[in-house]
């Protein structure tokens, strides 16, 4: 693990293991409803906690909104280039749409980040806040590796296709 | 109006009860402005210019100014960025031993807050080795605290 | 398991909101789900169920037992329901005129066993007594000045005082006094008000962060509260507040008395901690039910694995396979304790001489563990 990811992986778990402290709540707004507070826009402030921004730099990014049900998780992962930018939308994208699979995904990542997830307090009784941290900083680590890695097949893939189609016109 | 159906009609409704973020604001009995914080400021920028972090540190987690508005913490928020950034990392396990749990409790708002703004994230790895150091030293309890209080810096 | 545990019963496969043990603790009722489930306890048998509560249709959330044995139950479906115990082991529902149109988060018999109280989502706390004429439980609400959702409500053991707390910050006493029920003598010489009409705001305090409960120490005039900060409050007439901190800093859901000068809290560090008042305060005193030494917070911390940036690309199947089986190690050794998951409340199991000897939680795990203090 590289010398500065260290650190920011520990700052996001920190801030994790405090947000993930949550209570079955029932909308006080509408009748015989139990929402995610952190979802619902023009509800009561006081259920919402100071949100918690990790940033590693620009581009690298956590943002952790709490409330009193449920935590919003948003993830900007890093994007050097254009195929940087390609290959996170569709590998997302891929995930959000396999998002029931996953439990705590989001669909649709919030503006301005990559993925989202939604932690909710029926996650938090039903399986171990710490195995739902670890699941996050793991997600974090892999994608990363996960991207650089299709980067390197796609230019290889490219390369291999460009010397089998240009052999053609080598005589 | 397209948007009828969007309206949140509670907003309208004086009775509803409902909290807003200012209403959260804990009740100060006056405010900070601008003038008053102008020493502050400027004790820290000499401070930090002249090497003398401990006393940096020890005024930016004193007395923060949370009753201010948000353009005087904005402008505090400056020079206590630039206090932050200048500390050697070697030297940070160090200053941070030396603060009580109050005063460790506004530095970690300082770095959340240090990490929201773009200024600050540009020095993302700086704020994240004091993140780490706290962290090491005090546990969760800091940012849980962080997490309720509704004093903002 | 560490020798403060006297009994540790698992009786749901999901969370427990709430439990109480009756008077003779012979039996205990516990929430799950849209039920009330009772259970019959025998030394050294198994718990066995006696009777399940079902006319709520929401999450029940609360459950508490009079001195004379009637069970109340409430729930987010906004409903209260009085269960009078019958001869032959069931128990007969009566629906409480609550008038509250959100949930309701929790209730608490009076000392008396004749009225209680009802915290709800609307802003709004129900005291609830019984009308002979009508054949009803019917309540009084409490409205001004709460903010937003109770999270709990406490009696002080004169019957009239009621604590509350919630996510507004604030931790508020009313006068619950009850024409009829209740006298004036009950609260004769009390410091903290002059006159105790029903509804009238007795104190209030400031906290900020959202409060988890609140517990009377009558018989000392303090009043306690833990709130979701991690912090632990005792609070006397004179408005003092004294302030102290979970060691562990997670948020604190749950408090007991268990003296004059000691209070035991849970939360979601998943045991129990006991705070003690000496000389210089409210101070920590010890974990329960905590064996291992605790360890620093940088253990505690993130991936140790130095050989990770240098591993071979692809990853052989036997060293992943290695790796989810280590996952969440680090964590899980700090977390061996009784509970498994958040305590959610405390209550007193044993009592001998107003010093209590036995608590009794019940936690997000399912759980009811029963600790020697």
């Amino acid at each position: 693990m590289s010398q500065s990811l260290r650190p920011y992986l520990t700052a996001v778990r920190f801030s994790l293991q405090a947000a993930l402290n949550l209570t079955n709540f029932s909308s006080q707004v509408v009748e015989r409803h139990n929402r995610p507070e952190v979802e619902v826009s023009n509800t009561s402030a006081e259920l919402k906690l100071q949100p918690m921004h990790v940033s590693r730099n620009e581009h690298e990014q956590v943002l952790i909104e709490p409330s009193v049900n449920s935590v919003r998780v948003s993830i900007k992962v890093k994007q050097a280039d254009e195929i940087e930018q390609i290959l996170v939308h569709k590998f997302t994208r891929f995930l959000e749409q396999r998002a029931e699979s996953f439990y705590v995904l989001r669909r649709v990542p919030i503006d301005g980040f990559s993925i989202s997830f939604l932690i909710t307090n029926k996650h938090t009784e039903t399986m171990k806040t710490e195995k739902l941290v670890d699941f996050i900083i793991e997600f974090m680590e892999e994608v990363d590796k996960e991207i650089s890695e299709m980067k390197l097949f796609l230019n290889a893939r490219a390369r291999f296709v460009a010397e089998a189609y240009l052999g053609e016109f080598v005589y | 109006m397209e948007d009828w159906r969007r309206i949140d009609i509670d907003a309208f409704d004086p009775d509803s009860g409902r909290l807003t973020a200012e209403d959260l604001k804990p009740p100060y009995a006056s405010s900070v402005s601008l003038q008053e914080l102008e020493p502050k400021i400027s004790q820290l920028r000499s401070a930090a210019t002249s090497g003398d972090f401990l006393n940096a540190l020890q005024i930016l987690t004193t007395d923060p100014p949370y009753s201010a508005d948000e353009t005087t913490k904005n402008q505090y928020f400056h020079a206590v960025l630039g206090v932050l950034t200048q500390v050697r990392q070697a030297d940070i396990t160090n200053l941070v031993k030396q603060l009580s749990p109050k005063q460790t409790d506004v530095l970690v708002k300082y770095l959340y807050k240090g990490m929201s703004v773009p200024e600050g994230q540009k020095q993302g790895g700086m704020l994240l080795s004091w993140f780490e150091k706290v962290t090491q030293l005090s546990g969760v309890g800091p940012v849980v605290r962080y997490l309720s209080d509704r004093n903002t810096v | 398991m560490s020798n403060s545990i006297v009994a540790n019963l698992k009786l749901a496969k999901a969370p427990i909101y709430s439990h109480c043990f009756s008077q003779d603790r012979s039996l205990v009722a516990v929430t799950l789900n849209s039920d009330c489930l009772v259970f019959k306890l025998t030394p050294g048998g198994k718990p066995a169920l006696v009777a399940t509560l079902p006319d709520h249709d929401k999450t029940v959330t609360a459950v508490d037992i009079s001195i004379h044995g009637r069970i109340v139950t409430c729930s987010q479906d906004r409903n209260a329901i009085v269960w009078e115990p019958l001869s032959d082991g069931t128990y007969k529902p009566t629906l409480v005129l609550l008038r509250i149109n959100r949930a309701a988060t929790c209730v608490q018999w009076a000392p008396s066993g004749y009225k209680f109280a009802v915290g709800s989502s609307a802003r709004i706390i129900a005291v609830c007594y019984y009308e002979q004429e009508n054949d009803w439980w019917v309540s009084k609400h409490i409205k001004k000045p709460i903010k937003s959702t109770i999270n709990c409500v406490s009696w002080h053991d004169n019957g009239i005082m009621l604590a509350c707390g919630g996510t507004d910050g604030y931790v508020r006493a009313f006068s619950g006094f009850v024409k009829g029920l209740d006298s004036r003598d009950q609260v004769a010489n009390s410091p903290w008000a002059e006159k105790f009409p029903f509804g009238a705001l007795i104190r209030e305090w400031y906290h900020g962060a959202w409060i988890h409960d609140v517990q009377w120490r009558s018989s000392q005039e303090k009043l306690a509260y833990v709130a979701h900060d991690g912090s632990f409050n005792v609070v006397d007439p004179s408005d003092h507040v004294s302030t102290t901190f979970s060691p562990e800093g997670l948020p604190l859901m749950a408090l007991v008395w268990i003296n004059d000068h000691e209070a035991l809290c849970g939360g979601f560090s998943c045991h129990p901690v006991l705070f003690g008042e000496g000389a210089s305060g409210w101070q920590f005193s010890k974990n329960i039910d905590k064996d291992i030494a605790p360890s620093t917070p940088a253990s505690a911390s993130t991936g140790d694995d130095d050989d990770e940036g240098n591993a071979p690309f692809g990853m052989s199947a036997l060293k992943k396979f290695k790796e989810l089986d280590l996952k969440g190690k680090v964590s899980a050794q700090v977390q061996e304790s009784t509970h498994e998951n958040a305590i959610v409340e405390l209550a007193p199991y044993s009592v001998t001489a107003g010093n209590v000897t036995e608590v009794s939680s019940c936690g997000l795990d399912g759980k009811i563990v029963i600790y020697r203090v």
